[in-house]
């Protein structure tokens, strides 16, 4: 008996701890879309990686894992690239360039599939996108195949090495991502260049998704991408108060909707997306009460003084 | 007042008390069994009886194309002795999951030892519905005992004994679908349902199948396939067609309102249960209730007898 006990607990550790860290990852990423206004290039991504996925496949002839995510990274980054370049050249809003983009991309991919690839299963759906319920099973034996050692969920190691990068990165290139965010004149003016820390913070971002999609699936992802990093705008006073609350947020939101996964036995994802969107829901609530009280108070105020 | 030792003493018989009945729980355990869908399921209960505590992934309903894991999936799969999948890609993204817990577990398609000209392919890959030809369900069948007695030695025989029982009601339920499909004029016998599922049921009893949809329900239909089908109803007198318990009904019924507004008489036959079994008390919930259920919707709705 106890040994299932035990194998249950490591199940729930090795999902939370995934899921944290794709939570973190994305809610870093994310606070820097939210302020660029790109808000939506994550799901933008989860639609153009078919292109990638195609094209990688018919280059290399092999649908492993690796190539794929490659694959995926890349188109990633080309999205990104060419939506702020037709927002640029053509003046169009940024949401409107992210949608072309995207969809064009998507549908060249669809194309592709039909033409060339024919019956085997090439979709996002099938070679890239993960379930965080099977990530614990899903695990890399170090040495041999018989009488090597379990060291964990692919998954997990994959996107905590994602995390370590987007960490570090953001943590050494704050100031400029700052600067280059809030103030681009300034940092033109500083000899700042805002081309290489806009691709900078693209590959982050390309990378980010493509790492989390692997690990938990495309509408989990495009959630962590933006709602904790929303949340965090409605209450933070400064870009690091911002980074730290999305990242508090995203980890209440996975441990919230786990729980929550837990009590109903519904799908894991699903309930983490939705304790974001509730606890965002939560902070809008408290705030306009807050708003509604201050604003008795002065009246209040007012009134005595007249009085 | 107890003195400490004493209360040690106790506290150590109670220990070994809880020791033991949770000793004797696990001697007594059963062999746990998860399978995906409810049929392999109950396919595993007939076998195992009151050796196995079986559990289904997918439930009442679920369209395994679809399907999507649960929180509780997850300790289903962690803790099941011996895991039962269809195969033949029925299970989807479920395939590569079961590749890699077969490293550590008993992990076993029952589609496993079919030969391969028994099989319908389509293109590349083969139709993955084996439980419409119940001969074909027979091997799924011997492919559990062996796989329950190669896990549990000690009651071989028995499961041998179930399985032979078994066996010989699956021979008897064959026969009488055969003598049922028997009962409608030659020309009648065409099968019209929301998608592929029934392949193995045509080949096995004679009928021609057609369906709205491709292998796969995720697959979409074009507008030459709906009139091809009008046409074929028209001019075979076909009198019913068929709605599936996992599949949305609406494109059937469209076709169906098609043909009626031509002045046709074309009714919807009943619902068949194709990818998933019935609901507890439906008389569907097992596989020999879900196949004699399938097979008299199918008679009655040919025959034009279907709301009588």
């Amino acid at each position: 008996m106890s040994s299932f006990d035990l194998a249950d607990w490591l199940l729930d550790i090795w999902i939370l701890a995934t899921a944290s860290l794709v939570a973190a990852s994305c809610a870093m990423v994310g606070v820097f879309l939210i302020l660029r206004r790109q808000a939506l290039m994550g799901d933008a991504i989860s639609h153009s990686v078919l292109l990638g996925i195609v094209l990688a496949y018919l280059i290399s002839g092999s649908n492993s894992l690796w190539v794929m995510l490659l694959g995926a990274v890349t188109i990633g980054l080309i999205t990104a690239w060419l939506s702020e370049s037709l927002h640029k050249v053509s003046r169009l809003q940024s949401d409107a360039s992210i949608g072309i983009v995207f969809t064009l991309l998507f549908s060249i991919g669809v194309i592709l599939v039909s033409l060339y690839t024919g019956q085997i299963d090439l979709d996002q759906e099938c070679v890239l996108y993960g379930e965080i319920a099977f990530v614990p099973f899903d695990t890399i034996i170090w040495g041999d195949m018989e009488t090597g050692t379990d060291i964990g969920p692919r998954a997990f190691w994959l996107i905590l090495i994602v995390f370590l990068i987007v960490l570090i990165s953001i943590t050494l290139g704050f100031e400029r991502l700052k600067t280059v965010t809030f103030h681009p004149s300034l940092a033109l003016s500083l000899g700042i260049s805002i081309p290489f820390w806009h691709y900078f913070l693209m590959t982050l971002v390309s990378m980010t998704t493509v790492a989390s999609f692997d690990a938990v699936g495309a509408i989990l992802v495009v959630a962590l991408l933006i709602i904790p990093a929303a949340s965090a705008y409605l209450l933070a006073k400064s870009l690091k108060s911002m980074l730290w609350l999305a990242v508090l947020y995203s980890q209440l939101s996975v441990w919230i909707g786990y729980a929550l996964s837990y009590w109903l036995n519904s799908s894991i994802a699903a309930s983490i997306a939705v304790s974001a969107g509730l606890l965002m829901i939560v902070t809008l609530l408290i705030m306009q009460i807050r708003k509604v009280q201050q604003k008795r108070h002065y009246l209040q105020q007012l009134n005595t003084e007249q009085a | 007042m107890h003195k400490p030792n004493q209360l040690l003493k106790r506290l150590s018989l109670l220990l070994s008390a809880l020791y033991l009945t949770l000793g004797t729980s696990t001697a007594l355990a059963q062999l746990k069994v998860t399978a995906t869908t409810g049929m392999i399921a109950d396919l595993v209960e007939n076998i195992a009886q009151d050796k196995a505590d079986v559990q289904a992934l997918m439930g009442v309903g679920v369209d395994p194309h679809l399907y999507k894991a649960t929180q509780g999936d997850i300790r289903k799969l962690s803790r099941a002795d011996i895991i039962f999948y269809n195969g033949l890609h029925l299970e989807g993204k479920l395939q590569p999951i079961f590749d890699k817990i077969a490293r550590k577990k008993t992990v076993i398609a029952v589609s496993e030892s079919i030969p391969e000209n028994r099989l319908i392919a389509y293109d590349k890959l083969h139709d993955p519905h084996i439980w419409f030809d119940v001969s074909l369900w027979q091997e799924a069948a011997k492919k559990v005992a062996q796989s329950l007695a190669q896990k549990d030695s000690k009651n071989a025989v028995f499961y041998q004994n179930n399985l032979q029982a078994y066996l010989q009601k699956l021979t008897d339920l064959n026969a009488w679908v055969k003598s049922e499909m028997a009962k409608v004029p030659e020309q009648n016998r065409v099968l019209i349902t929301a998608h592929d599922a029934f392949g193995y049921f045509g080949k096995a009893y004679g009928l021609e199948v057609m369906g709205l949809q491709g292998i796969s329900t995720a697959g979409e239909f074009g507008l030459q396939d709906i009139k091809q089908l009008k046409d074929t109803i028209v001019s075979r007198g076909i009198q019913a067609v068929f709605v599936e318990s996992s599949v949305s009904p609406k494109f059937i019924e469209s076709l169906v309102k098609g043909v009626q507004a031509e002045g046709k008489k074309l009714v919807v036959g009943g619902e068949l249960y194709s990818d998933a079994m019935g609901a507890q008390g439906s008389n569907a919930e097992t596989y020999l209730g879900m196949v004699k259920h399938n097979v008299e919707t199918i008679r009655k709705g040919l025959l034009g007898q279907a709301h009588e």
